[in-house]
């Protein structure tokens, strides 16, 4: 609050001279989305693994929703950090009121990004580059340009601070993952057999959830291959579903697929396909609504926050799901047991079935999204042109993550439960989250 | 021409060719011979040959799999004028068929002579005479994916004068498969030749299809046999065992008596994850594929290959190309993670023990092999396609080119990692992606072939440079030949999108022989005969067959080098069908062409019994398979310190003169005491350990005094201990003096125990204890301290260490000790050695403390991967010589004065793990050892400084971290790996290595005594090394090896036949018991039943 008198007074300048320089205001929420989708780029080209990715996006979000509180611009809703581990934080942020506080909120995102991702050093490129279209749209000026620099360097700091400290730099000191042994046990699939994606994901540290313990999923339907055992129910369903699968069914498999690397055989030669985590996809229907609505920086810069925050929970308690289970993929299953020519449409990702990575997190970031921008709330989803996938329009998120969920199926990677399941676990955390902040 | 005949009936003993592996092949090794390759100017030579292709929308690799596999060669005299002619196949390119008219000058008569074959992907090319008329005809194979009718391969039957007429069809061999090669053998000695036909698929199959894919011959895939029933070849490919599923991406294929049974058996190479094939005749018609009861691993993605005797020991060597670049940077830029989970679902699948590597399989007869492709130095040759192994510098020895080169790197792990980033790219540039484009714009990168000269002693020497192959080019098929008849054999080989070369050899080469075969049958050439060439020390072992290599058909005669031999012996030579025909007294440097007059018989083999003999009557110990994998806790380590079981030890408990054998536990199974009891191994009753540990050493002493035998056990392992676990404590077990063993308190010190020994330090007269700490689990390569314990005479043992011990202990990764009183003080001494450490001589000064004097006994330090120390007077003089078993020679490391091993440790992350990075030498440059994508999943900071494997492949250990990180970090060192003897002199101890076999596996198992009954102590090895990371794959070279010694500390290697030890796994133990007034040989072997032998 310290510097909101201070702020409404710079907000009036800029806009007045926004207004005297350029007779529209910046499209805050795609300029906002762009810069986010240079970190996107980054974790494609990386491979960033989709809870990896949520980690990323959650860090990135955080630090431009935090140059903004720390400016003390007054938000809809109540701090998003209230109903977090962080709550308490003291941010060390420099005592400065800033003119342009989403340039330096955008600084602190690429900063963000350059610190936590392996090829993140190729940000500096887009920090300068961001540096001059805000010099040339004056967003800002040459004079303050430093300042603030500086600001938005101390909040990518602090915020790595807490990135530090939650736990992903122990992950390598931890005993790899060994597929347990047994029938109904996921164990590497083809083609590239890549190891366990990130086994240990439950040690990492979340921010809304306490106890993890709460979230857990429903047990899943025991590994039986019994006819009328509800697994053998649901394996004939993965098996028969995919093989009548309409154009329309086979576009939103593909549609929902998000595998960050697919990697497609020649011979010796094997090319790693990538398209954008599941996460990065819901960051991109987050900056379609925020661009709709045409949110104001703070709103967008919340609005992101909430949903990366969101994701990177979701991703933790799933991951918890999955290695708890070490259910079995159909894929291993049907190849074994029924039909050793069946493939998936999807290629199945390295990691356990049980929950459905997708249903959980896409679940939960609708449920925060609706509860921002209200039910019923349509949008135009472009988040995977670049990968070579139309537009697709969705009544609500409420519909496009039951879209994302049943894709699963439709993909042949999930039998039903894990993807009912992953909804309403999906569901509860959103739900606590929403309650939290709303 | 000279033609000889010689007729003398001899009667020879097969057993005399089989040599002592010591005593092979360095006949001619005190003289200097070269080979000096030179290549011909083409065009003054008449050859225009090129295999060129032309990529384009329809003709590329994205649509044809095997695009740019290069073309083959063939030699041989088409017109019977003494001047062996050529052929060259071309993918995409006309081929072309060259006279060869002397002098080095060749006509192109492909036009004239019709041979220039058909708009067909074409392959490789063979020559023979397939309808003995006694002119060589010429059968060439096509593959592609067009129409298979348009693919038939074709016979070209020679109609004299260079005319040809194409009659595949008449013959029944216009096979429509995806051919590889044709190979013309007469597997059935029924004098003519029949078919194998190899083939490939041109389709990637999916791994989990494989089950089903075996099952089901596939038409153009699958592999054929044709046998020739009066000039029409029937395909009985099924009913002669012949596998023929879709999963066959046939490379080479190689004809060659392994067994040496007198029937040709064939090996088939498979590209990709399909095992190659060891078919076996069955001399009935069919075929076994026997390649995993032969060969202990094989290579991955199999290409060219050559059977040729190697050491002159009269067995067929077996030798397979695959796709290792020698250079660090190009390992750096093909190696992935390691998998295991893929590995395990790979064996589990049946699919074998197979990596990415050439592998050499050493033929020690009755179907023994040892790899040793790495010992040999011929283990990386980048992406090879032939080998050809011949007598280039008629020196006596085989020595062996290796053609290579793809031309796109696709292999390159930043293809599959980043080139997919072009297909976003293009979208976000909203720019249509063109996948020919990513494929024709990746890197080509050329190199040069490989040439090695046989040293003689199982070692190969590059000399690529230094002989004419230091041009960067592509190279496929190849055949050699002595084109201008001086006497030397010259070289042909096919280039990708280069004129064909020929290579001149114009080297300082020895005395020669040339030998052609004249059958009477319809097989002219008498294909699958073998010749015997008897020599003073050695015997050289050759066999008629020219497809050899890859896609290629080399020169049908035999070219023998002799060194500085002016008269040759005898030469034996044993016709397809078996006759055998001897020359004597042969005269150096000529060209003879025999005719078949049998004059010989073959006589009963005399098998001489080996020196230990199998028994059957080992105590019922069987040992449970445990299921740790130590890389999951410490990814950095290179083999795994849980796999140290069977410890052995025997005693006396009960006093009865019969003995107890304690054998070793592990995690998960208790170890378990025997007593011999008339004839029969019973569980020893009074006596129970516990599942939780891992039995690392055990020794058998009266420690408290009663006269009675006490047990100590050092427990050892890694598996999931960790630091405060109880299982790592050593154990005491007292005898009550009725044979009951019950655990007395002892020092509760806790690391996993290497090695121990019983040793009265301050000669009280009671045994104290040494203990060698190898490491802590976990914590990998952290030194923990080694344990001195006093025992005041009633087996209570205090921990005296920081008195008596340098380091206050901490002097290393302890493995072995031994004691002895080397200073002759009258106190005894301790020797010790581990991993990464001197061998430490401790010399017990007066029973007051230890001090390292290891200088004082070595000339200079000697530091290992020390895993075994045996004492004995080897040399007859009287006092105590040291062998030391060390990693051996047989994999990539490479260490010596010039060029250490360096363990480098630290919590380089800080993140509270233990980062463990060897450092190795890769050419004359040290690198980091693990790859890549090791190195990031260990260090997330490295995960920034190396963003592609490009940025790693040339990193230095500088490069990962500053110096101060470096100097900070502990640092352990080795510089040798080969296992010695050191000979105990008045100038301290020298070290002489073991013999070149003994170097083949890392030896953890040294028994020495005297087996032969010659006076002198012989030593029997044991080692192996089956947990390394996958990437080192298996190093199973060892099968129980015997060393005879002469009396002077000479150490010769028995084959498999002489010693009698033929076993396959890691041994871990010897243990030497007498029983029914006998002395036998226990074995102890990881995860196996244990094996008796008895002494003869």
């Amino acid at each position: 609050m310290k510097s909101l008198k201070i702020y409404l007074i710079l907000l009036g300048l800029t806009i007045s001279q926004l207004v005297h320089a350029e007779p529209k205001s910046p499209n805050w929420p795609k300029i906002y989305a762009d810069k986010l989708f240079q970190l996107t780029e980054i974790m494609v080209t990386d491979v960033a693994s989709p809870p990896v990715a949520a980690r990323i996006y959650a860090y990135a979000t955080l630090a431009s929703y935090l140059t903004i509180q720390e400016q003390g611009v007054k938000f809809k809703h109540l701090s998003l950090l209230g109903g977090t581990y962080l709550a308490q934080n003291s941010w060390s942020t420099p005592n400065a009121s800033l003119k342009s506080p989403e340039f330096a909120a955008i600084i602190a995102m690429l900063q963000v990004g350059e610190a936590i991702m392996p090829s993140g050093y190729l940000l500096k490129e887009r920090q300068e580059e961001w540096i001059s279209e805000a010099l040339k749209a004056k967003i800002i000026s040459k004079k303050e340009l430093q300042v603030h620099l500086e600001y938005g360097t101390e909040i990518a700091k602090s915020v790595m601070e807490i990135a530090k400290k939650d736990g992903y730099l122990q992950l390598s000191t931890l005993t790899r993952y060994t597929p347990s042994q047994g029938e109904g046990f996921w164990y590497p699939t083809p083609p590239a057999y890549i190891a366990a994606v990130e086994p240990e994901w439950k040690t990492i540290k979340p921010f809304f959830i306490e106890d993890l313990a709460a979230y857990k999923p429903t047990p899943m339907a025991p590994f039986n291959l019994t006819e009328g055992s509800s697994f053998h129910t649901q394996l004939m369903e993965v098996y028969t579903v995919t093989q009548e699968l309409t154009e329309e069914q086979k576009l939103i498999a593909n549609f929902w697929d998000c595998n960050p690397f697919m990697v497609d055989f020649s011979g010796h030669m094997a090319i790693g396909i990538k398209k954008i985590s599941p996460g990065g996809h819901w960051m991109g229907i987050t900056g379609i609504a925020a661009e709709k609505q045409q949110l104001s920086f703070a709103e967008t810069a919340y609005v992101h926050a909430l949903v990366g925050l969101t994701l990177h929970d979701a991703f933790i308690s799933c991951w918890q799901a999955k290695y708890e289970t070490n259910r079995i993929r159909p894929e291993t299953v049907i190849n074994q047991k029924m039909d050793q020519r069946w493939r998936p449409l999807l290629q199945t990702p390295p990691f356990p079935e049980y929950t459905s990575g997708h249903s959980v997190i896409s679940r939960a970031s609708a449920i925060v999204l609706t509860g921002y921008f209200g039910d019923n709330f349509e949008f135009i989803d472009s988040s995977e042109t670049y990968f070579g996938l139309p537009e697709r329009p969705f009544k609500s998120f409420l519909l496009a993550s039951e879209e994302a969920a049943i894709s699963r199926l439709y993909g042949g990677i999930h039998f039903r439960d894990a993807i009912d399941e992953g909804v309403k676990q999906g569901e509860k955390i959103g739900k606590m989250i929403w309650e939290r902040t709303k | 021409m000279i033609i000889q005949f010689i007729q003398k009936i001899t009667s020879i003993s097969i057993l005399g060719f089989i040599m002592s592996l010591s005593m092979v092949c360095n006949t001619f090794s005190q003289t200097d011979y070269s080979a000096n390759f030179q290549k011909l100017n083409s065009r003054k030579a008449g050859i225009s040959f090129k295999n060129q292709l032309k990529e384009d929308a329809n003709n590329n690799i994205l649509r044809y799999e095997y695009f740019y596999n290069g073309g083959g060669v063939a030699v041989g005299d088409l017109d019977n004028d003494g001047l062996e002619d050529l052929f060259f196949t071309g993918n995409m390119s006309s081929n072309k068929v060259y006279r060869n008219l002397g002098n080095l000058k060749f006509e192109d008569l492909s036009r004239k002579s019709g041979l220039e074959g058909k708009e067909v992907w074409t392959t490789g090319v063979s020559m023979a005479d397939v309808n003995g008329d006694g002119l060589l005809d010429i059968y060439v194979c096509y593959s592609g994916k067009g129409d298979p009718k348009e693919r038939g391969n074709e016979l070209w039957i020679n109609q004299g004068n260079f005319v040809f007429k194409e009659e595949a069809a008449e013959y029944g061999i216009a096979d429509q498969s995806n051919s590889t090669q044709g190979l013309f053998f007469d597997f059935d000695r029924d004098g003519d030749l029949d078919l194998y036909l190899l083939n490939h698929h041109i389709q990637v199959i999916n791994e989990l299809e494989f089950d089903e894919a075996k099952t089901i011959r596939h038409p153009y895939a699958g592999d054929k046999l044709y046998q020739n029933d009066n000039g029409k070849f029937i395909d009985i490919s099924e009913k002669a065992g012949i596998k023929g599923s879709a999963l066959g991406f046939g490379l080479a294929v190689i004809a060659s008596d392994i067994n040496q049974d007198g029937w040709m058996d064939l090996l088939v190479t498979n590209d990709y994850i399909e095992p190659d094939y060891l078919y076996i005749n069955n001399q009935d018609g069919t075929f076994s594929d026997r390649i995993t009861d032969y060969f202990q691993h094989i290579s991955h993605f199999s290409m060219g290959a050559d059977i040729a005797d190697i050491n002159n020991d009269g067995n067929p060597d077996v030798y397979t190309l695959d796709m290792l670049p020698e250079d660090n940077e190009r390992q750096k830029l093909l190696y992935g993670p390691e998998n295991y989970e893929q590995y395990a679902l790979m064996i589990q699948k049946g699919f074998y023990h197979q990596n990415m590597r050439n592998m050499l399989q050493l033929n020690l007869g009755d179907g023994s092999f040892s790899e040793i492709g790495q010992l040999s130095n011929i283990s990386n040759t980048d992406w090879s396609w032939s080998a050809l192994f011949f007598d280039a510098t008629n020196s006596g020895n085989k020595d062996l080119l290796v053609t290579n080169g793809y031309f796109r790197d696709y292999t390159n792990r930043d293809f599959l990692k980043y080139k997919g980033d072009y297909y976003f790219k293009q979208a976000v540039a909203n720019e249509k992606a063109d996948t020919l484009h990513l494929v024709t714009t990746m890197t080509s990168t050329p190199v040069h072939n490989y040439f090695f000269e046989n040293q003689g002693n199982l070692e190969f020497k590059d000399r690529s440079l230094d002989w004419g192959f230091e041009e960067k080019i592509f190279s496929n098929g190849a055949a050699y030949s002595d084109l201008d008849n001086d006497g030397d054999l010259d070289l042909v080989i096919n280039h990708l999108n280069e004129t064909a070369g020929i290579y001149e050899n114009k080297g300082e080469t020895g005395n020669w022989l040339e030998i052609q075969l004249k059958e009477r049958s319809k097989n002219t050439n008498a294909i699958g005969a073998k010749i015997q060439v008897n020599l003073a020390e050695s015997n050289q072992f050759y066999e008629m067959q020219p497809v050899r290599g890859f896609q290629s058909s080399v020169s049908q005669r035999i070219h023998i080098g002799l060194g500085e031999i002016e008269t040759v012996k005898s030469i034996q030579i044993t016709w397809p069908d078996g006759a055998l025909q001897v020359l004597e007294n042969i005269e150096k440097n000529q060209r003879l062409t025999i005719s078949k007059e049998p004059n010989s018989q073959l006589s009963s083999k005399q098998k001489a019994e080996p020196v230990l003999i199998s028994s059957d009557n080992v105590p019922p110990f069987i040992p449970q398979s445990v299921g740790f994998n130590d890389f999951k806790r410490q990814p950095l380590m290179l083999t795994m310190p849980s796999y140290i079981s069977p410890s052995l030890a025997k005693g006396d408990l009960d006093g009865d003169g019969n003995p107890e054998v304690f054998i070793g536990g592990t995690k998960g199974q208790a170890g378990k005491i025997f007593s011999f009891v008339i004839g029969e191994w019973i569980p020893y009753a009074r006596f129970t350990s516990s599942a939780s540990v891992t039995d690392a050493v055990s020794i058998f002493e009266d420690f408290n005094n009663d006269g009675a035998q006490d047990l100590f056990i050092g427990s050892g392992g890694y598996q999931d201990y960790i630091g405060s676990d109880e299982a790592l404590e050593d154990r005491l077990y007292l005898n009550d003096g009725t044979g009951k063993l019950t655990k007395a308190p002892f020092p509760n010190y806790k690391f996993s125990t290497g090695t121990a020994q019983a040793i009265d330090i301050n000669k009280d007269g009671y045994f104290d204890l040494f203990i060698g700490a190898r490491m802590i689990p976990g914590r990998y390569p952290q030194i923990a301290a080694s344990k001195i314990l006093i025992n005041d005479g009633k087996g209570v043992f205090t921990d005296q260490t920081i008195a008596f011990l340098p380091q206050d202990g901490k002097i290393g990764l302890v493995t072995s000790s031994q004691k002895m009183d080397f200073n002759g003080d009258g106190f005894d001494d301790l020797l010790v050695a581990g991993e990464f450490m001197n061998l430490t001589f401790l010399i017990n000064e007066s029973g007051k403390t230890f001090s390292d004097q290891s200088q004082k006994y070595l000339a200079s330090p000697l530091s290992g991967w020390w895993g075994s120390l045996a004492l004995g007077d080897f040399d007859s003089d009287g006092d105590l010589d040291i062998v030391a078993g060390n990693f051996g020679l047989n994999s990539q490391f490479e260490a010596n004065e010039q060029k250490f091993l360096k363990l480098y440790s630290a919590d380089f992350d800080q993140n509270g793990s233990v980062d463990p990075i060897l450092e190795c030498f890769i050419g004359d440059q040290a690198y980091p050892f693990p790859s890549r994508d090791e190195l990031l999943d260990q260090m997330v900071s490295m995960r920034s400084k190396f963003t592609d494997y490009a940025s790693y492949s040339k990193a230095k250990m500088t490069d990962l971290f500053s110096s101060k990180e470096l100097d900070d970090a502990q640092i352990l060192t080795a510089n040798t790996l080969e296992s010695i003897y050191l000979e105990n002199t008045s100038a301290g101890f020298v070290a002489h290595a073991l013999p070149k076999i003994a170097q083949a596996f890392p030896i953890y198992a040294i028994l020495p005594i005297d087996v032969n009954h010659d006076g002198h102590l012989d030593l029997v090895l044991g080692g192996n090394q089956t947990f390394t990371r996958i990437r080192m794959g298996l190093i199973d070279a060892g099968l129980g090896l015997v060393l005879s010694n002469d009396g002077k500390g000479n150490f010769e290697a028995l084959l498999p036949s002489e010693s009698g030890l033929n076993i396959k796994g890691d041994i871990k133990s010897i243990l030497p018991i007498n029983v029914d007034g006998q002395t036998q040989l226990l074995f102890g072997i990881n995860q196996q039943a244990l094996q008796l032998f008895k002494v003869k």
